[in-house]
């Protein structure tokens, strides 16, 4: 396979397609929500701007991105051309939305055009999408298709659509070792496939053949802006909890 | 078809007497009669070349491989792209170079501090001459041409380029705004002129 007879130019890239199962091409003709980083190459004439800078030009990007602790990690691409979007050699792959929602992991979304408004989930680390539209996901090998009822593993998770957002469902003999524990406030974990989510109703679930995550830069604002609700004495505890636990992990790495 | 065949993550090397250069351990199996050894200062670039090399801190080492039979050559699952060259220049970061044929030279050439932002060397890997090339790359290779026109391409991503090409780089206005958390692209390289481009679908470091 893989001789390279195929030299690509602004005229003979895919539109809207796979170039191969890790890179996509858009044929930009107007803005594209792109996440910082996932573009490699492009042709044309294409601006990229923050979107928050974008958003003070043109009123519509602040409708359309409705999510203050992801609008750091996004940009603009506003023009005409080919793009070519990739992410870590991860499979990627394009989506149409005809007037419905989608709920997907932050991480994983790469791109989406301007049909679509993005809003965050009220599941962290997930935004979902509403409207009608193309979107590029990454995935870690092929995404598997799962109908309610259904668990999944959270690392593993990328998206579901059309069914209600999922519950926590805590592993029964977990749940029997650890009333005690958490009782008292303290959480463990033991293999790791304690924590599920639970997905019930009618709907389609995405998952990655893997449970290789990146790490989201947005998970720190989000947290840092739930702890803002509370009291000044919760957050004292919090933050002794958090200073303890710094420093076990920094004595165990000695 | 020539003396190397790119098979998804293996280049296939055919010897009848040749002498090829292949990148230090890259050989995977072989059979017949073949011999490996150093290439020596500078992967076979001579003194020059390993001078600069290591001024630059390009590190290309190199082996040579000679004799009769048939080679295998892979490096870490990266996918492996045949490029040829009649009389041309290929340039290429030391770390894509896996293997090339008699009849091609490589060099250092210094191209300043361009590459900085991703901890790239300040210099890359020119072969040139006539003959076949092996490249390394993470995932399949996009090869992207350049003909009058021009095309904008991620250092992270960027793999060679071939051809008469000028390069230079972008930090416009707006692409400050890529810089921030996590890997942005603070930098753009555009290139110009008559080429061809190759670039992984994945970045660097990311």
């Amino acid at each position: 396979m893989l001789q390279l007879d195929t030299t690509y130019t602004a005229a003979t890239l895919p539109e809207n397609d796979n170039v191969n199962p890790y890179a996509f091409s858009v044929a930009l003709n107007g803005s594209w929500f792109i996440s910082k980083g996932a573009m490699i190459a492009y042709y044309g004439r294409i601006d990229f701007e923050a979107v928050a800078a974008f958003a003070s030009r043109e009123a519509w990007v602040a409708a359309q991105f409705s999510s203050p602790i992801y609008v750091q990690d996004w940009v603009v691409a506003n023009g005409q051309g080919k793009l070519l979007l990739a992410d870590r050699g991860y499979d990627v792959n394009s989506y149409d939305i005809d007037a419905g929602n989608l709920t997907i992991k932050a991480t994983n979304l790469l791109a989406f055009d301007a049909g679509l408004e993005l809003k965050q989930s009220i599941v962290p680390g997930f935004v979902t999408l509403i409207g009608t539209g193309k979107f590029l996901a990454s995935s870690n090998g092929p995404v598997i298709f799962k109908e309610p009822p259904f668990r999944a593993d959270p690392e593993a998770l990328l998206g579901w659509a059309d069914c209600p957002a999922p519950s926590h469902h805590h592993d029964a003999a977990w749940m029997a070792a650890n009333m005690m524990a958490a009782a008292q406030g303290m959480f463990g974990r033991v293999s790791g496939e304690e924590r599920q989510f639970d997905f019930t109703g009618a709907g389609v679930i995405l998952l990655q053949s893997s449970e290789t995550t990146r790490s989201d830069p947005a998970t720190l604002r989000l947290i840092e802006s739930q702890a803002a609700v509370l009291p000044v004495q919760q957050k004292q505890t919090l933050a002794q909890r958090l200073a303890a636990e710094v420093q076990q992990s920094q004595q165990q790495n000695r | 078809m020539g003396q190397l065949r790119a098979d998804g993550r293996v280049l296939h090397v055919d010897l009848q007497g040749e002498t090829i250069r292949a990148r230090t351990g890259s050989m995977v199996a072989y059979e017949g009669k073949v011999d490996f050894k150093s290439a020596g200062m500078g992967g076979g670039g001579g003194f020059r070349a390993a001078l600069k090399q290591r001024v630059a801190g390009e590190g290309l080492s190199l082996m040579e491989v000679s004799g009769a039979g048939h080679v295998m050559l892979a490096e870490d699952g990266q996918y492996v792209t045949r490029v040829e060259l009649n009389n041309e220049t290929l340039t290429v970061e030391a770390d894509s170079l896996l293997a090339l044929t008699q009849g091609l030279q490589t060099d250092v050439k210094f191209i300043g501090l361009q590459n900085l932002s991703n901890g790239q060397g300040v210099a890359t890997t020119v072969v040139s001459g006539s003959g076949e090339v092996a490249l390394l790359s993470d995932g399949p290779m996009i090869a992207l041409g350049v003909q009058g026109d021009e095309v904008f391409v991620d250092p992270q991503a960027y793999v060679a380029s071939q051809g008469n090409l000028q390069m230079n780089l972008i930090s416009g206005v707006s692409w400050r705004t890529f810089v921030g958390e996590g890997n942005g692209e603070a930098f753009t390289q555009r290139f110009t002129g008559q080429g061809v481009v190759f670039l992984q679908p994945a970045e660097r470091g990311a």
